[in-house]
């Protein structure tokens, strides 16, 4: 009896050594030095998507590098850790958080709240967002986002040959939906000067920005109804939609559908993308870290 | 109306096809007692290996076969934990699917760099290209526009049900899930069943991983999974617990994955986040009838102790 209890706890002893091997291996590390400037990013998507998240840490990277700042990011995260991860990086006083996207604006909000002295820099955040901080650190970063549609639509509006183009987005945000304005927009007009019509297929959402296989199938069925020009603001799942319109290019022997890109330069990557539409967010950023280097950030 | 239906029937087979491996690896892992919820994050580290090894070697097989010894090794991290230190399944599992997926995106971090491009490796070839058939028929494209691992997921469908329903080797595995100390007193090797269905699980959700990145998309991306590991638990019940139930229960909610899709495209008055709810809806309503008769083998989720009494 004494001995089967001894072989149970030492089998404990082995399963709790196990997980804590496990746990740490999981656990973060996070350093911060007080000597240098540090920004930390948080993003929901991956930072290798090849699309949203990976323009936005490059960004980061190139304006840190140009002012001397150190970095850090956590990628992937999910929408209920948003305020945490925020709150950790807080917590290791770092001097900026940048959050690229609109969906952050509430994490954003109740931190900047908790951490006056904290820079939050909220890329595609509203225009009244930095109204609502009580303490006055908190910026919006905004490319205009119906113009970013703009330029995709007129060109979208060229190129059209069934008069069909459709749009993919990640999430329902305003930023999302503005860039599906623009687009829609643009293209009618454009198309309407080369004596053309063009229709806008309702916009689709995959639900998040890894799904690439969502895209693969969205960009099916739009490619059934006829759609020819696609633009999105999916990161990973434009991806996938490029996959498709490859597949259907190639099945028909001629590149017949095509993708605009956005908003790192992809042209080039596969067959069907005729342009980029690029922001250039590393000068928001850069102009953030200045700001917050002469203590004039906030607004 | 007959387009929408039929490209509504392929997009169905496309999206069971990896929840049919993902669905077998929780059944085989099941029936041998082992609730095992680690299939999400076996599927991650399948992936990233079928999608690396893939592009290293230039073929797409190598990278499924890649995927299913990645799985294997990341399983025998639960296998050890649960069977011989009997430490709770649930937890493992668990572990297994934040532990995995962390692995994997450390590993292409690593590999390429971060704020790199998406690479993109070739697919499989599907057998109507390998025979050279340009028919755009719908009947020619359900059955041959197909990778042979489609034909292997249906094939291993019939193979498990004649292995758990027609063999003495697939009884006593059986037995194994129903009653571990009955089966051990008539010679079966409990142990050694445990951990061989822990080898077929990881293979198997391995290859449901890498099915992703070798026959379905180009690019690895990180949480490509997409919460199908838990979608297969409950395939498993919806099914259950046998590969026929299974492969219904697959095909059911990558049809209603496919027709959400397809939704969104046609009705613009309710909201995306309505369609989006379908096959979840679905899962809750089904299991809800289905579910309500326990079916499951008796002695799922306990640790077998083989000097206890």
């Amino acid at each position: 009896m004494f001995i089967k209890k001894e072989a149970n706890m030492k089998r404990k002893l082995i399963a709790m050594v196990v997980t804590g091997a496990v746990v740490a291996s999981m656990a973060p590390t996070f350093t911060a030095h007080a000597d240098t400037h540090t920004v930390a990013m948080i993003c929901d998507s991956s930072i290798s998507d090849g699309g949203w998240g990976m323009a936005c840490y490059n960004a980061m990277m190139d304006a840190a590098e140009k002012c001397g700042w150190e970095t850090m990011y956590s990628d992937s995260i999910a929408q209920s850790a948003y305020y945490d991860t925020i709150v950790s990086y807080c917590d290791l006083d770092v001097d900026m958080i940048y959050a690229p996207g609109n969906q952050y604006t509430d994490a954003v909000l109740q931190a900047a709240e908790e951490y006056p002295d904290i820079a939050f820099a909220l890329l595609n955040g509203g225009a009244d967002t930095p109204a609502k901080a009580e303490n006055g650190n908190v910026s919006s970063l905004l490319p205009d986002a119906k113009q970013i549609g703009w330029i995709a639509g007129a060109l979208a509006g060229l190129m059209s040959d069934t008069g069909t183009i459709a749009f993919i987005g990640g999430m329902e945000l305003d930023t999302t939906l503005a860039k599906y304005d623009g687009y829609g927009e643009a293209a009618a007009y454009v198309a309407e000067e080369n004596g053309k019509s063009i229709t806008l297929l309702d916009p689709v959402y995959s639900g998040d920005f890894s799904a690439s296989d969502k895209g693969l199938e969205f960009a099916k069925a739009m490619m059934d109804q006829d759609a020819d020009v696609f633009f999105g603001d999916a990161s990973a799942v434009d991806s996938g939609a490029r996959q498709a319109i490859d597949e259907a290019n190639e099945a028909a022997g001629e590149i017949k559908v095509y993708d605009i890109a956005q908003p790192a330069d992809l042209l080039g990557q596969n067959d069907c993308v005729i342009g980029s539409q690029v922001t250039d967010n590393s000068v928001l950023i850069e102009l953030s870290m200045k700001a917050v280097e002469d203590g004039s950030f906030g607004g | 109306m007959g387009s929408f239906i039929a490209n509504l029937l392929l997009a169905t087979v496309r999206m069971a096809s990896p929840l049919i491996f993902l669905s077998l690896a929780e059944l085989y892992s099941q029936r041998a007692g082992l609730v095992n919820i680690g299939i999400e994050g076996l599927a991650a580290i399948g992936s990233l290996t079928g999608f690396l090894v893939s592009l290293i070697s230039g073929s797409p097989l190598l990278g499924v076969l890649a995927g299913a010894l990645a799985g294997i090794l990341v399983n025998m991290i639960f296998a050890y934990a649960t069977i011989t230190l009997c430490a709770e399944q649930i937890v493992y599992g668990m572990a297994i699917n934040i532990f995995a997926p962390a692995l994997a995106a450390f590993t292409y971090r690593v590999y390429f760099g971060s704020g790199s491009e998406l690479v993109q490796v070739e697919l499989m070839g599907t057998l109507k290209s390998m025979l050279g058939i340009k028919s755009d028929n719908f009947f020619v494209n359900l059955f041959l526009d197909q990778t042979p691992m489609v034909y292997l997921a249906f094939v291993l469908v019939i193979l498990t049900a004649v292995y758990f329903t027609r063999t003495k080797a697939g009884l006593n595995y059986k037995a194994v899930g129903e009653y571990p100390k009955a089966a051990a007193t008539i010679g079966i090797n409990v142990i050694g069943i445990k951990y061989l269905s822990c080898v077929i699980c990881g293979a198997l959700a391995g290859i449901g991983g890498a099915y992703l990145t070798t026959c379905y998309s180009k690019t690895y991306v990180d949480g490509n999974v997409a919460g199908r590991g838990f979608i297969a638990l409950a395939a498993v019940i919806f099914g259950r617990w046998s590969s026929g139930g299974v492969l219904v229960a697959c095909l059911f909610f990558g049809f209603c994955d496919a027709l959400q899709i397809r939704l969104q495209l046609v009705n613009n008055t309710l909201p995306y986040q309505f369609f989006q709810m379908i096959p979840y809806v679905a899962t809750i309503v089904v299991l809800a009838i289905i579910g309500a008769k326990k079916a499951g083998p008796r002695a799922s989720g306990q640790p077998y102790r083989k000097e206890e009494r």
